[in-house]
């Protein structure tokens, strides 16, 4: 026990003096507010040099984009982010938008890093272009899943797939990266939503935001899919029972 | 008979250099012993105040603060900020958290008492009087001088902590609960011991005192 405190006591005496409050809010360094003022309530930070947190695991580094960049980016995020209201970012602990490029996770790319104990989702602005207004999507579904576990249970999606289907041990453990729409009936949108059940439901969520009448004209013909729509939907009303998919 | 020679201008400016230079190299050593030279130190009962009985004193090292508390954005957290004060409990209680030019933060009553300081547990004591809810709902402008409770990551967690803005905050609005204003004394503030490399300084300055200007 003592051993602890010395170490506690070690780590509170090392922290960095120099950092400013919004370091202190969301424990990500070198960020400076971009805007403020939006529809929803969500702030947009951005980086103004590289910067690395946590360790292992958890390693998270992203690097600092052109002012031109992010002007360029923001309306297009801004469409896609508005579409959620302010109550339910609140319910889904969203309020910080931290917007950067080449984002990596213990060195392997990524497109979002949300952490709903700080409020944040950190995004990779050059992320995919082909793809991005979805990706946007699928990254708040981590964040709707990171604070609301309890409604995404994972056995019980896993029963919705065919018996012999296993997923990967995690996300980055496969090279099921496709992020294109699929054209097989097995209940899986994309290449990417075999990896885990949870990068699956967020796949569906985002066709269902970004895409809806394509995914529930798949669902005719895929029952598996179908459940799948339906288990999301019907969770997310859980949450929020005024959220609008349109 | 001696001729008198005559300075050149080299010279005179090489003399008049030397002079400055005495000058400076003295005047620093008044400066760097006296860090509060430049600072006003504020007299409350000079000011006239619209409503004294929201007015609290500080005062630091270099001097008092004049806060303004707003019991109209957080009539809770004010209650129990304004019970503090008058009870004295502020009083002989460490800076212990100082970020130059960011914030300060004070209000330690368990581990913070200038007889009792205990290093290992600073900025984790409570004041006894158990913990209060976060008032977030009125806007506020967190602006430089906000004076606001400090908290644990959790919200509802406030107690007797409190920090006081050096700069520009807009994101702490609706994350922290404010209970005032710096509106006089604010180079005290800056004045207090911080530390380059870390948030907690040895050897840390004091509130002297905290009082409110209407019992």
């Amino acid at each position: 026990m003592k051993f602890i405190k010395i170490i506690l006591s070690i780590l509170i005496f090392i922290s960095p003096a120099n950092a400013n409050t919004i370091f202190y809010l969301i424990k990500i360094p070198n960020l400076e507010i971009h805007s403020i003022k939006s529809v929803n309530g969500l702030k947009y930070l951005k980086a103004i040099k590289p910067f690395e947190v946590g360790i292992r695991d958890n390693n998270v580094t992203c690097f600092n984009s052109s002012e031109e960049d992010i002007e360029k980016k923001l309306p297009l995020i801004e469409k896609n982010l508005n579409r959620y209201s302010a109550a339910f970012l609140n319910i889904i602990n969203l309020k910080y938008i931290v917007l950067c490029e080449n984002l990596s996770v213990s060195q392997i790319s990524a497109a979002g890093v949300p952490n709903s104990k700080t409020k944040t989702l950190v995004i990779d602005i050059k992320f995919n272009e082909e793809h991005f207004e979805r990706v946007l999507h699928h990254e708040i579904f981590h964040m709707i899943n990171e604070s609301h576990k309890q409604n995404f249970f994972y056995e019980k999606w896993k029963n919705f797939n065919n018996s012999e289907f296993k997923y990967a041990e995690c996300s980055t453990c496969s090279n099921r990266l496709g992020l294109s729409l699929l054209k097989e009936n097995k209940g899986f949108v994309t290449e990417y939503s075999m990896s885990t059940p949870s990068e699956d439901m967020a796949e569906v969520f985002s066709f269902i935001m970004t895409n809806k009448e394509k995914i529930e004209d798949k669902a005719l013909i895929d029952p598996i899919l179908k459940k799948k729509i339906l288990f999301i939907k019907k969770n997310i009303f859980k949450i929020d029972e005024n959220f609008n998919f349109n | 008979m001696i001729k008198k020679l005559k300075q050149t201008v080299s010279e005179k400016f090489l003399l008049i250099f030397v002079i400055v230079l005495t000058v400076i190299f003295f005047g620093s050593f008044i400066t760097m012993k006296n860090k509060c030279l430049f600072v006003k130190n504020y007299d409350p009962e000079k000011i006239n105040f619209v409503n004294p009985k929201n007015i609290a004193i500080l005062n630091a090292y270099c001097g008092n603060v004049v806060i303004e508390l707003y019991p109209n954005v957080s009539p809770k957290s004010v209650e129990r900020f304004k019970m503090l004060i008058k009870s004295g409990e502020y009083n002989n209680i460490v800076f212990h958290r100082v970020i130059k030019n960011v914030l300060v933060q004070a209000g330690d009553l368990e581990f913070g008492e200038k007889n009792n300081l205990n290093y290992t547990y600073i900025g984790t004591g409570k004041s006894g009087y158990g913990t209060i809810k976060s008032e977030l709902e009125n806007k506020f402008d967190f602006k430089k001088g906000t004076v606001a409770l400090a908290r644990t990551d959790q919200k509802n967690t406030e107690d007797s902590q409190f920090f006081i803005l050096l700069q520009d905050a807009p994101l702490f609005e609706g994350e922290y609960t404010p209970v005032g204003k710096v509106i006089y004394g604010l180079e005290v503030l800056k004045k207090i011991k911080y530390s380059e490399k870390t948030e907690y300084v040895l050897r840390p300055d004091f509130i002297n005192y905290f009082e409110m200007l209407v019992n």
